[in-house]
């Protein structure tokens, strides 16, 4: 909560609009540009910190490429995740091909077992490594799955409520999101089961701008169930830095492409 | 001890009154904090204790450890539901069924409740392993892996019922365990927060069954259950048993003694003695356990046999007096050394429990010996205050009629005098019978075998039982035991392992490393442990790195891999053959045939590993390398239960937990698994110094039952060795003291040998039973020979004595025995097994001492008469 204050002072100073009346279509739109598709790519490296209920620590690091594609705004994209911790998994790869009109390609790629692997996209909604993030929340979730509706709108947020279409396909009734109204970065997302009980929580604890954007560098998932949590922070965050495609294709997967992920 | 008696006798109104108001200040004080707890804080209500988890003190290490070795591994207790469905010939595995199973599980995911303290509990929602709750793994296609619920929504139709069943028998850690291993049952485990929520949780599951379709069996059982639900029946059991026995006693004694009103003190007697022991128990803070619960259906028989002993003699003695005082004073008088004396060897006897390592046994021990002391001194002074307020008209028509006390009336009278004279006649046939009999006995105490099974605690037609067999039957075990391994210890000598540090580096082929080996003392200096060590090292490459060509880039990279690596040696359950070592342990215990089944972390490796490479069978094995495995781990860890991996394993890999399911609950195969596993370990030598240690309730209620065992062993020679002085002291000799221990030690071993005989368990309340034995049949032989000896100074030889001998002092005992025996068989009413054999024994016990104080006793006198009475003759 204290960190959520500190970052509304940050961004109210940076950026303050008049509120004006908004479709929460725009609303959610805007939300979705600001968190994934800033600038035309990207880099950044992430160090995430996993903890259970018993507060045992795991650690995570990664690089974080991403592309987005020129043809249209806010659509497909491609990431590339290179493991450098733990040690023992290092070089491991982990690619992702967002698609608008079928389910995402994902790759994995082990290289103790040498083995490339293709990812069924039947489930996005499984733990990314271990941590409390789904592979959903790292690429994230397209804004046509749910039907959204404005809840509430006060001088920081758009609350939006969000209800899935394919109930079937997720584990929660209905997520909330605190859109701030200045940046459209969601600060805070709650995922509710059936019974209205709050199952699992995102925070973002720290934002900074760069390059101009204003972007969460560090954030955490609660999953109130498990009693985990998992805080991921972002550092040398990089936008607009020339990727080239073919950065993103399967060979690369074998040998990384070192001097962007340095 | 007769002027406490004598005060009564002249003062009756007052210690009636007195013993009044004493039940009811000891019932104000139970009820009172019981019903309103928050007005009486002070006070201690009463509290139920349920858990045999509680045999063992809550600072015994086993006990310590296997709470420990749960919160690490985030293991809690489990209630089991198995479906079975024997019409459909697919099993459970159609639509319909399926259905159920998914909607049942829907309401057990949301079964939790706030309680007193605010604190949830109820069922561990994201634990509980049921079809739509855990992952199914699989090559979805060419090159794909894929994760997903095993039964993500109920099937359409039966083919997919049997798609899902496939599937899951397709995983080692499902097969078995959620699927029967005929593919036609499922089981559910339901986590639970605590052991004493699963009555609560079982009432609700079987609420929401009996709204479910179709003819499914639900099954429900696991040890927490049987616990549960023994608590409850242990006050049904209390609640019938004990008025009972009561009404049994009392219409016993109105046989024996004609009079209702007369008969009536004794009741009082022995309401007062469990009214006064229970109260005491409870506002002491003790808690009502399967233990205590016993209490108050030991103490009533135990209360009413003085009682019987002395109404008995004043049956005999009035019409002689005529006069309820004169023959009080007689009665009181010739009982009150034996009276005295029995309670004292019983109250050791049962003391002698409190000598025993397991404190509910302690307590029921401590208080059965207040209570029988209790119980004596109601006895000596409400009795005859009560026969003293007794109107004397009353009397008029009261008491055996007979011309010199011997009357031969009743068929009791005349049996005894038969068996009397038999004594004489035959001494010496019966001494060789009793030889005969204790070799059989010897022979049957051979075979004797040491088991408990908490769920055999209830009657086989019990639904628990049935439950447990129909699981057991189809599944790998319903009972629980765990295996924890875990690395040798890690020096912590920093200086010692910055040295080794530093020469590994030295002469890596990684040049980076040459560099960087001249900054590990400086990071040694500020770090306190090897990991903030390491740490600061990487920080230290990673700043140098940001100044390297990207020529030499993959070479610090390769360095800065080593370094960041150069722990994960320490992870000892990523190595393959530690892996590896595991796999042949699970295989070994397969092979014991004490295990339905062992799940680990070595089978997850394996299972990931064959999804990984397109569910080949050949790739159902540990990979070569540690970075092989930590990759199939990491893949586990993409599913929607990550968290799993953290029962197998702790985070830092170097412990692991090895789950068994076992068919069995008996400590006799539990211990007998332990013994095999200590074999393999012996045999097979683990890498990495890996030691092991057992934990889960299995194992737990085999390590109090070997406490229980030798405890009772040296509770029982104690008391033995004290009984034994206190009869050389009382008869004031070394020979009539032994010749007291003769029918008691018979009778024990008797009752010993025939347990073997039948192949009864040697379980906790056999167990319990040889020192109460002890404390109960020393006195009948008390009486009978501080009656003999009384006696034998009125006559000149032993045949004159044994016919007075067989009158009055006979029936008392015999009386007794019919009464206290028969006043026991109420708990074979009783629904649980242990009370049942608490009963039977009990009574066995009883009749048996009283058969052999009444026959072994008057031979061995007649053999020894010289020799015995020589001894006595030339002190008096």
């Amino acid at each position: 909560m204290k960190n959520m204050m500190k970052i509304i002072l940050v961004l109210s100073f940076l950026w303050s609009f008049p509120a004006y009346a908004i479709d929460v279509m725009e609303v959610v739109k805007n939300a979705n540009h600001v968190s994934y598709y800033k600038g035309s790519d990207g880099r950044a490296k992430v160090n995430m910190s996993i903890f259970d209920d018993q507060g045992r620590e795991r650690s995570r690091e990664f690089v974080i490429l991403r592309k987005d594609d020129e043809q249209m705004d806010d659509a497909v994209q491609k990431f590339f995740v290179y493991f450098n911790k733990p040690a023992d998994v290092k070089k491991m790869v982990f690619m992702v091909v967002k698609n608008m009109d079928r389910d995402d390609d994902r790759w994995l790629y082990l290289p103790a077992l040498d083995l490339v692997k293709r990812i069924a996209a039947s489930d996005e909604r499984t733990s990314f490594v271990g941590s409390n993030f789904y592979y959903e929340d790292v690429s994230g979730r397209g804004i046509e799955e749910d039907t959204h509706e404005l809840v509430e709108e006060n001088d920081t947020y758009y609350i939006v409520k969000s209800t899935p279409k394919n109930k079937a396909a997720v584990e929660f009734s209905t997520y909330k999101n605190w859109i701030h109204k200045a940046t459209f970065l969601p600060i805070k997302t709650e995922y509710y089961d059936d019974q209205g009980q709050k199952i699992r929580s995102y925070t973002a604890l720290k934002v900074e701008v760069i390059s101009g954007h204003p972007t969460v560098t560090s954030s955490s998932m609660e999953d109130h169930k498990t009693g985990g949590k998992t805080v991921m922070s972002y550092s040398d965050v990089k936008y607009d830095i020339g990727l080239p495609d073919d950065i993103f294709t399967e060979r690369y997967l074998r040998k990384a492409p070192r001097e962007y992920l340095r | 001890m007769i002027h406490i008696s004598q005060t009564a006798v002249n003062r009756p109104r007052v210690f009636l009154w007195l013993s009044g108001l004493l039940s009811l200040v000891m019932i104000t004080l139970v009820v009172l904090p019981s019903v309103w707890p928050a007005s009486f804080a002070l006070l201690n209500p009463l509290k139920i204790d349920t858990d045999p988890e509680n045999m063992l003190s809550i600072d015994e290490p086993v006990r310590m450890f296997h709470n420990q070795q749960k919160k690490e591994f985030s293991l809690y207790d489990m209630v089991v539901v198995g479906v079975v469905n024997e019409t459909d010939s697919q099993g459970v595995f159609n639509a319909q069924s399926l259905k159920n199973i998914y909607d049942l599980t829907e309401f057990a995911k949301n079964i939790q409740w706030q309680d007193k303290e605010g604190k949830t509990q109820g069922v561990i929602s994201v634990d509980l392993m049921a079809p739509s709750t855990v992952d199914n793994i699989e090559p979805g296609g060419m090159g794909v892996v894929k994760f997903e619920w095993l039964m993500k929504a109920p099937p359409l139709n039966d083919a997919e019922a049997l798609t899902i069943r496939n599937k899951a028998q397709n995983l080692p850690l499902l097969n078995g365990t959620i699927v029967s291993e005929d593919g036609k049952a499922m089981a559910l485990y339901i986590p639970i927060t605590a052991k004493n929520v699963s009555y609560n949780v079982v009432e609700k599951l079987k609420g929401k069954i009996a709204e479910l379709k179709g003819n499914d069996q639900y099954h429900i059982t696991g040890l927490p259950v049987a616990q549960d639900t023994f608590g409850v029946e242990m006050f049904i059991q209390m609640a019938i048993s004990a008025p009972m026995a009561m009404i049994l006693i009392f219409l016993l004694m109105w046989y024996f003694f004609k009079k209702a009103s007369l008969v009536m003190s004794p009741m009082i007697v022995a309401m007062v003695s469990v009214i006064s022991t229970m109260g005491l128990l409870v506002i002491t803070g003790n808690t009502v356990h399967i233990m205590s619960s016993m209490i108050p259906i030991f103490i009533m028989p135990i209360a009413v046999l003085d009682a019987i002993h002395i109404l008995s003699d004043f049956y005999d003695r009035y019409p002689l007096y005529k006069d309820r005082k004169k023959t009080i004073q007689h009665v009181m008088k010739e009982l009150s050394a034996p009276m005295l004396y029995t309670t004292l060897t019983t109250a050791v006897g049962f003391g002698s429990l409190a000598l025993t390592p397991i404190p509910p046994v302690q307590t029921f021990g401590l208080f059965v010996s207040i209570g029988v002391i209790l119980a004596w001194i109601f006895t000596i002074t409400l009795i005859p205050a009560y026969i003293m307020v007794m109107p004397e008209e009353k009397f008029a028509d009261f008491g055996l009629m007979h011309d010199d006390g011997d009357g031969n009336g009743t068929p009791l009278a005349r049996l005894l005098n038969k068996t009397g004279r038999l004594t004489f006649s035959y001494a010496k046939l019966i001494v060789f019978g009793v030889f005969v009999l204790a070799i059989i006995a010897w022979a049957g105490m051979n075979r004797i075998v040491i088991n408990d099974n908490p769920v055999k605690w209830f009657a086989p037609d019990h639904e628990i039982r049935i439950a447990d067999r129909a699981l057991n039957e189809r599944f790998a075990g319903t009972y629980m035991a765990y295996l924890m391994l875990e690395g040798a210890s890690i020096s912590t000598d920093m200086d010692q392992f910055s040295t080794a540090l530093k020469d590994h580096m030295k002469f890596s082929p990684l040049v980076p490393l040459h560099e960087m080996a001249s900054v590990v003392d400086e990071v040694q200096s500020k770090s306190s442990d090897r990991n903030q060590l390491i740490d600061l090292l990487i920080a230290r490459m990673e700043q140098r790195m940001e100044t390297v060509s990207d020529e030499s880039w993959d070479e610090w990279d390769s360095a800065l891999t080593w370094v960041g690596d150069y722990l994960s040696k320490d992870e000892t359950f990523k190595n393959p053959d530690v892996l590896n070592y595991m796999g042949k342990l699970q295989d070994y215990l397969q092979s014991t045939e004490l295990v339905g089944k062992s799940n680990s972390l070595s089978d997850v490796v394996k299972t990931v590993h064959r999804e990984l490479f397109m569910g080949d069978k050949a790739a159902y094995r540990i990979p070569e390398s540690r970075g092989a495995v930590a990759e199939t781990l990491i893949t586990y860890q993409n599913s929607h239960r990550p968290q799993d991996l953290w029962h197998f394993v702790t985070p830092d890999y170097r412990k692991t937990n090895m789950w068994l399911q076992l068919k069995s609950g008996d400590n006799r195969d539990m211990s007998a698994l332990v013994k095999k596993v200590d074999e393999f370990f012996n045999n097979n030598p683990a890498p990495e110094g890996i030691s092991h240690q057992w934990f889960g309730l299995t194992y737990i209620n085999v390590i109090w039952q070997d406490k229980m065992v030798s405890g009772m062993a040296e509770a029982f020679i104690g008391s033995f060795i004290i009984v034994l002085i206190m009869m050389v002291f009382l008869f004031r000799s070394l020979w009539w003291g032994i010749l007291a221990m003769i029918p008691l030690t018979f009778t024990i071993g008797m009752i010993y040998g025939i347990i073997g005989l039948i192949g009864k368990d040697y379980d906790m309340p056999v167990a319990v039973l040889s020192s109460l034995s002890l404390g109960l049949a020393v006195d009948y032989t008390i009486h009978f020979l501080a009656r003999s000896r009384e006696i034998r100074k009125q006559h000149s030889n032993w045949e004159k004595t044994s016919y007075a001998v067989f009158g009055e002092p006979a029936r008392a005992i015999a009386r007794n025995v019919i009464v206290v025996g028969v006043g026991f068989m109420p708990l074979l009413a009783a629904p649980l097994v242990p009370y049942k054999t608490v009963g039977v024994f009990i009574s066995a016990i009883l009749v048996l001492a009283g058969v052999a104080t009444l026959t072994i006793l008057p031979a061995l006198i007649r053999l020894f008469e010289r020799f015995l009475f020589k001894e006595n003759s030339t002190r008096t």
